[in-house]
């Protein structure tokens, strides 16, 4: 269970979130909300990068809130970025090592464990490609091997089908849907792509101008007038652009 | 393909070791012996530069601090030269921590501003304290006093003080390297791509980032150790603030992402000066080469001349590849 409680976040006069809560116990659930609707600054303050003026962040009984960032990340939180942040002058795997570097276990377990999850994610043939020579699929992928690397309990992608054709964001879902199997990790999914949300996520939070709009079972949650209303406005921004 | 060239390198060093001292005569011995002390400093520049994208402008004063505590403890105690070097390293290593604090908070120019107004800082207690000599008392200057330098019993002449400095200038060179392999050098490549992927991957950034500094310090205080050691005495014209910059100017055109841009760097810094001097020449006018040689790094070169060799070895090499090689001028910027 994921649960979150009157998150609260302003910069200066802009009130970004806004007592925000919600109680995730689905394995794989959605955030969603137009540009700008504060979703981001969500997983922001989750991770740590951010500091709320108020509101806690409870996983398993521990106050995330209360961690400082890397702290959270040897606790168990793994998250993706929407634009990918692979170092580009260290390999796939380095940048696999460079979480477990931080993690108790010994070698050859640390070793065993990234074997798994670059098997996982698919991408034990491009171990040893440098970060700069992946291509967007790629960097999408080793993103997955970062988060399932060194038994998370909690997993956020920001917007991960961005940029990626149909049948690779279909690939991604596949791989996003297998990752409490793997893990045991529940996952907080980001997108615009309102049909991969519906496929992977049982569970969806709306947020619009950095207020809860809809929570709930993620087909009800579409449904709902005040949610469609939100989403008008980006179906025709998009269409546009 | 990367061990072949490594190889190549190697024997080079080797060699030069071997031989450089050997047929080097007078003058040249000491020039030789103070190039690769400022190759020490230039590597620490270097590194934290390509690997974590931070500008230090305070290297030729940590060097100096270096010179000050090994030749302050030579004086005072019975310690052997090595004792007084680790423990220059010890201080300066310190002191690179303390300049990482503001580090945390500022960056680009704003943190290269820090470290130039430390180096001025260092400038001004140079110019005002001088370096001991002997005489009694804390500073323990006096203007009669030359008391002897002690140095290492393995290398009591020049040429063997040489081959001494040139072996820690591979420790030096070594020490990086294995960082850079090692968990350090992965945690240090994601703060340079940025903060926020550091700290998703769980790296600790204060600690890290005051751990490159103080790598970066040690490498200096040693070198400026070693100067000390080979002189005998030190004189405060030569920890200017502006020698901090020039090194780090020259590191750039040097080459920062190679271990021998560092040589480059250093031997441009001290050799050109000398070679000028002996051909009758205002050894100033190195300023304007230097100064040329910087913009051509900056506008056609960004690895600067080891880049440009490394290229060069590598197309030597059959199966060789340049690209590989290519600089990541995004990424420095992240
Ligand atoms: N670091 C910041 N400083 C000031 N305003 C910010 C910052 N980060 C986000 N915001 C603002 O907060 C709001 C929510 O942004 P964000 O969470 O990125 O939206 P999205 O839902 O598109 O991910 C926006 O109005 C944005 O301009
Ligand atoms: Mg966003």
């Amino acid at each position: 269970m994921i649960s979150i409680e009157n998150l609260t976040v302003r910069f200066g006069g802009v009130v970004a979130l806004d007592h925000i809560g919600a109680e995730f116990s689905a394995n794989v659930s959605g955030l969603i909300g137009p540009n700008g609707a504060g979703k981001t600054t969500t997983m922001n303050v989750i991770s740590g990068f951010l500091d709320a003026h108020n509101g806690h962040v409870i996983v398993e009984g521990t106050d995330l809130v209360k961690l400082a960032p890397h702290k959270r990340v040897q606790w168990g939180l793994r998250r993706s970025f929407q634009k990918e942040q692979i170092a580009n002058d260290l390999t796939v795997r380095e940048n696999l090592m460079a979480i477990t570097d931080h993690l108790r276990g010994s070698r050859g377990d640390k070793r065993a464990d990234l074997e798994r999850a670059a098997e996982f994610a698919g991408v034990t043939g491009i171990l040893d490609k440098m970060g700069r020579d992946l291509n967007t699929f790629e960097r999408r992928l080793t993103d997955v091997a970062r988060c399932v690397i060194g038994h998370p309990k909690m997993i956020m992608f920001d917007e991960p089908a961005g940029g990626l054709t149909p049948e690779e964001t279909e690939r991604l879902g596949d791989l996003i849907l297998g990752i409490h199997d793997l893990t045991g990790a529940k996952v907080l999914v980001i997108d615009h792509d309102v049909e991969l949300i519906e496929r992977i996520c049982a569970e969806t939070l709306v947020l619009d101008f950095g207020k809860r709009v809809a929570f709930g079972p993620t087909s009800e949650v579409l449904r709902d007038p005040a949610v469609q209303a939100a989403y008008l406005g980006i179906e025709v921004e998009e269409e546009h652009a | 393909m990367r061990s072949t060239t490594n190889t190549i390198w190697a024997v080079f060093g080797l060699a030069l070791i071997l031989v450089l001292p050997a047929f080097a005569g007078g003058q040249w011995i000491k020039i030789f012996t103070s190039t690769t002390t400022f190759a020490m400093a230039a590597a620490g520049a270097g590194f934290l530069y390509t690997r974590l994208g931070m500008v230090s402008l305070v290297q030729v004063g940590l060097m100096g601090v270096g010179g000050w505590v090994t030749l302050r403890l030579n004086h005072a105690f019975n310690f052997p030269f090595e004792i007084n070097l680790m423990v220059a390293g010890a201080v300066t290593m310190f002191l690179g921590n303390l300049i990482a604090l503001p580090a945390l908070r500022m960056r680009g120019l704003y943190l290269a501003l820090i470290t130039l107004m430390f180096a001025a800082g260092l400038d001004i207690v140079f110019t005002a304290k001088q370096f001991p000599n002997g005489a009694a008392g804390f500073w323990g200057v006096g203007t009669t006093f030359a008391a002897d330098m002690r140095r290492p019993l393995l290398a009591q002449s020049d040429a063997a003080y040489l081959r001494y400095t040139m072996v820690w200038l591979v420790i030096g060179f070594v020490l990086i390297e294995l960082h850079r392999r090692m968990a350090p050098g992965r945690a240090w490549a994601l703060i340079r791509k940025s903060e926020a992927a550091a700290l998703a991957s769980g790296v600790n950034v204060t600690l890290y980032k005051t751990w490159a500094f103080g790598l970066s310090g040690l490498l200096a205080g040693l070198g400026g150790g070693l100067l000390a050691g080979s002189l005998g005495l030190l004189d405060s014209a030569t920890f200017r603030a502006s020698e901090s910059v020039m090194l780090f100017a020259l590191v750039i055109v040097g080459g920062a992402r190679f271990w021998y841009g560092a040589v480059i760097a250093a031997v441009l810094f001290r050799v050109v000066p000398g070679l000028l001097n002996n051909w009758g020449v205002d050894a100033d006018l190195s300023l304007v080469i230097f100064g040329a040689a910087l913009l051509h790094a900056v506008m056609t070169a960004p690895d600067g001349l080891a880049g440009q060799i490394n290229g060069a070895v590598r197309a030597l090499i059959p199966g060789g590849k340049t690209a590989e090689t290519k600089s990541d001028k995004k990424g420095a910027k992240a």
